[in-house]
């Protein structure tokens, strides 16, 4: 009974403290709204399990574990890995982006450097 | 008068860039008008180059507010009175921006083209959205804006400089109903809208759904946290 007192406060204090971390860098206009949604909705999850694990004991019976801390385990797991996947093809899109932005850039300082160099001649 | 620029995103808009264009270069030429293609993967960056329309080409595609806040920069850095934002696929109809520029002369920050001013809001599947926009502004702000998804929107001076410098400021209800809350003065002026006239809505049911998720958690939770700072501009350098 004890360690799952001490889970529970372990929970609704990462809870709050992911929650107070992500708007705060909302206040510090350092993140931008779309990307803080996933850990806000993290968070709640969290508090909502800690403060009624009747939850985490009906899923685990419903999956057939049999410790519900197990269960809570396996969801945070699937959670962060389904987070890992969606941000590694952010990661790849944005390569693409950076990659096309920097060809271009190069692209239009030749093009610029050529014109320079016309100029030149013509004088 | 006041000298206004109209910024018309496009995104794969090849069927109905050139008639809304023209249309405003024939009809309107007392407005400035710029086209922001936003990376598109279509004709129309070429068809704007070959027509001699006033063109902004994003090399990658940034999304709406990017694109937006492109023409909004384009404003702030050409001295422009107040900017639009004016959809490039003809559902906006440029008849309607002299009665808006008339109420934003009468000093509003941000005047928007509500379709349910004084008509009555169907209540239609389509319309969920809207009403749940509508309600959570009501509800953290106490004012009533019967069209927030309406995107016919014109900005005065410093709020065009606002959105261009800052971060987070997507031409969105959330932003609305922050400046709302932070005492920016809003009025809705009645339009009528057509129906686009080609081309595919961007909205999908996951992606209507997944709008609706974030402007409403956007609204009613995270807008209180936001602080204003228009004194330090460019704050994505800090990022």
């Amino acid at each position: 009974m004890t360690d799952q007192t001490v889970l529970r406060i372990c929970l609704i204090l990462g809870a709050f403290a992911t929650a107070g971390y992500v708007l705060r860098r909302v206040r510090q206009a350092r993140v931008q709204i779309e990307d803080t949604i996933y850990w806000l909705a993290l968070s709640a999850v969290l508090l909502l399990v800690a403060l009624f694990p009747g939850i985490a004991y009906w899923v685990s019976g419903l999956l057939g574990f049999v410790s519900p801390i197990n269960c809570v385990y396996l969801i945070i797991i699937f959670l962060l890995l389904a987070r890992q996947f969606m941000l590694s093809i952010r990661v790849s899109q944005l390569d693409s982006r950076l990659r096309v932005l920097t060809e271009r850039v190069a692209l239009n300082q030749q093009k610029q450097e050529d014109h320079d160099r016309d100029d030149k001649m013509d004088l | 008068m006041q000298k206004l620029l109209i910024v018309i995103p496009a995104h794969n808009e090849e069927a109905s860039i050139v008639p809304v264009v023209r249309d405003l270069i024939e009809n309107y030429p007392q407005y400035d008008y710029v086209v922001v293609n936003d990376g598109s993967r279509d004709k129309t960056a070429a068809l704007c180059r070959q027509n001699g329309f006033h063109l902004i080409d994003l090399p990658v595609n940034l999304g709406l507010a990017g694109a937006f806040q492109t023409g909004l920069r384009y404003a702030a850095e050409h001295d422009y009175d107040c900017a639009m934002q004016m959809d490039a696929d003809g559902q906006h109809k440029p008849e309607y921006i002299a009665e808006m520029l008339a109420a934003l002369e009468e000093g509003s920050d941000i005047v928007i083209g509500s379709r349910f001013l004084t008509v009555k809001k169907p209540k239609t599947l389509r319309m969920v959205g809207s009403y749940i926009i509508s309600w959570s502004i009501r509800l953290t702000t106490g004012r009533a804006i019967c069209d927030p998804t309406s995107g016919m929107r014109m900005f005065n001076r410093a709020m065009v400089q606002e959105f261009a410098e800052n971060l987070n400021y997507g031409p969105e209800p959330d932003t609305i109903s922050y400046l709302i809350k932070n005492g920016a003065k809003v009025k809705e002026v009645q339009v009528k809208m057509g129906e686009r006239t080609a081309g595919q809505s961007y909205l999908t049911l996951w992606r209507s759904v997944q709008y609706m998720v974030k402007m409403s958690v956007s609204i009613l939770l995270i807008q209180w946290f936001r602080k204003r700072d228009t004194e330090t501009p460019y704050p994505e350098r800090s990022l």
